[in-house]
């Protein structure tokens, strides 16, 4: 679920802004440094998985303003050092301000210890988070599908110049889109600080899977997100218990087997 | 010619000016960007993905040379081979898709191959990479002397050049470029487009290749960086700030790259950081490259004179 909710916000920027977004995993990781220092300020989790999200979509909102906007008329290739460097810079703040060694973060007191669910024993904090994620994807697709701004943000991804034309500020809809896909990556971030600690690499290795996620679901595809997040999350799950070393190559494995049976996709847009 | 002779005073004069080993690092790197050129500049590939095919011809012919004491030309020869073989497989998975899933795809392949050397520590030697690369000596010459190491890596780099200027000139070049400028009519007059993209990316990966293994000789290391993103990163950089689409734009942008990246590298351990600045830089004013940077200096310094 939380392969789900990277790729959806990495799938909203990419599909809305056209740009690729190698600065996604970096947004993700910030997340979850947020969380921890927020919690260390406030010492309250639930305030930290509020604040920590909107911190990084501010930051996003500071990216897209300062940055990317003057790059639409640009190139892929230009766009990508961009936000390539972006990636460098950001993971290297992290390095800079929170130490090289990783964190290992506690969930809240409420959500410690597991869950008896009669045939296996499962931690709460899991749950919680499994929960929270598709609460948070239900909320994007209501977003999406439901309301007159999400609408406009559909049409943004399927036709650009038509949509500036009928007079809808495209600019501001590129920020906004930019603002929620960075608020997606940073609760996912923040999310998963408790479940696997903080290391500075983190953000690169999620990078790569929110990647492979957009490659099989598809561009501003919100079912195809799902349905990819789950497939790699449950492949990596089934691999890592017979064979840990391999879990993470096996969720490149799964996207280049599905793309030579399928090169278009999942779903097969475009 | 005039470029020719540029390049040969260049080589000559680079080894009193630095290190041997900086300047033998240089024409490395500017192979690996003619590799990246040829997919970047001329067919208009944007492949995030190039160190897959560099680190994987560095860890396989690291490996021969270590324990199966093979010499420079073999290795150099499996390198090549191992690069295309591998830009053969990437490749054929990333040129069924276009745009953005095309960058997305070469980089998550990328993940692939990095991720396989970081675990596979009994053979790579994981996060410490791999160690005690010899260099074997050629014709009696013994090329631990970083001296005579520098003269193997111009010959090399300059029968690169060389290839890779027959390439880019024949009617497989024109092919390239007539698919870069307009993919849909190069199909209408008969060229299947997928398959010379892929051929693009086994030359790439051959060139890659090479250059993997001259790195590896060079630093006695395959270091694990060596096929990661970052390296993929700063190829791209490398190429398009000397100007993508000209066949010496990758050589000035190797020379730019690593004199920035060394000269970066001692002032402070977090460079990297600097790097990302120096890319968001020249990203956000300096969209042309060098070329176009050092005419709007020039423009400026008249107005002010």
């Amino acid at each position: 679920m939380l392969y789900a909710l990277m790729g959806l916000g990495l799938s909203l920027i990419t599909g809305v802004l056209n740009i690729p977004n190698f600065a996604h995993g970096a947004l993700f990781a910030i997340g979850a440094y947020f969380l921890v220092s927020v919690v260390g300020v406030l010492g309250n989790f639930w305030l930290g998985l509020l604040v920590a999200p909107i911190g990084v979509a501010v930051l996003g909102l500071v990216i897209e303003y300062a940055g990317i906007r003057r790059l639409y008329a640009a190139g892929h290739d230009y766009q990508l050092l961009f936000t390539f460097g972006l990636a460098l810079i950001l993971n290297e703040l992290i390095i800079v301000i929170w130490g090289p060694v990783g964190i290992s973060h506690l969930p809240p007191a409420l959500l410690r210890g597991g869950l008896d669910l009669g045939f296996t024993f499962y931690p709460k904090y899991r749950l919680f988070v499994m929960a929270m994620a598709g609460l948070l994807v239900v909320a994007t697709w209501l977003f999406l599908e439901k309301t007159r701004y999400g609408a406009i943000m559909r049409a943004g991804i399927e036709n650009k110049e038509m949509v500036s034309l009928l007079g809808i500020d495209i600019h501001r809809l590129f920020t906004v889109a930019f603002a929620l896909g960075a608020y997606l990556a940073g609760i996912a971030g923040a999310l998963t600080a408790p479940i696997r600690g903080l290391s500075p690499g983190m953000g690169v290795d999620m990078l790569g899977i929110a990647f492979v996620v957009v490659a099989l679901g598809g561009l501003g595809n919100l079912l195809g997100a799902i349905a990819a997040g789950l497939l790699i999350g449950i492949a990596q799950a089934v691999v890592a218990a017979y064979w840990t070393e391999a879990s993470t190559a096996v969720i490149f494995a799964v996207m280049a087997l599905v793309l030579l049976v399928r090169p278009q996709g999942m779903f097969g847009i475009r | 010619m005039r470029a020719a002779v540029l390049i040969l005073a260049s080589i000559c004069v680079l080894p009193l000016i630095v290190r041997p080993a900086i300047a033998s690092e240089i024409w490395i790197f500017a192979i690996f960007g003619l590799g990246l050129n040829l997919l970047l500049g001329y067919t208009g590939l944007l492949s995030f993905g190039q160190s897959t095919f560099f680190g994987s011809a560095a860890y396989v012919a690291g490996y021969l040379l270590k324990y199966y004491g093979i010499g420079v030309f073999a290795a150099l020869g499996v390198g090549v081979g191992i690069g295309a073989v591998s830009a053969l497989l990437v490749g054929y998975l990333c040129v069924q898709r276009s745009g953005l899933y095309f960058i997305m795809l070469t980089f998550a392949l990328n993940q692939l191959f990095y991720f396989i050397a970081y675990q596979w520590t009994s053979v790579t030697g994981g996060e410490d990479g791999m160690p005690g690369i010899p260099r074997p000596a050629l014709f009696g010459v013994d090329l631990r002397d970083p001296l005579h190491y520098y003269v193997l890596v111009s010959a090399i780099f300059l029968l690169s050049l060389w290839l890779m200027k027959r390439i880019v000139e024949s009617p497989l070049g024109r092919i390239l470029q007539a698919i870069r400028e307009n993919e849909v009519r190069a199909e209408a007059v008969g060229y299947h487009a997928p398959r010379f993209k892929l051929l693009a990316f086994v030359l790439g990966g051959a060139f890659s290749g090479a250059a993997g293994v001259l790195y590896a000789m060079l630093f006695g290391i395959v270091p694990l960086e060596s096929i990661g993103f970052v390296f993929s990163g700063n190829v791209v950089f490398a190429t398009l700030i000397g100007g993508s689409g000209s066949l010496y734009g990758p050589i000035i942008g190797s020379f730019v790259f690593i004199w920035l990246s060394e000269s970066m590298s001692v002032m402070w351990a977090r460079w990297p950081l600097l790097l990302g600045v120096a890319f968001v830089i020249v990203v956000l004013f300096f969209r042309g490259g060098v070329v176009e940077a050092w005419s709007r200096v020039w423009r400026y310094s008249k107005r002010t004179a």
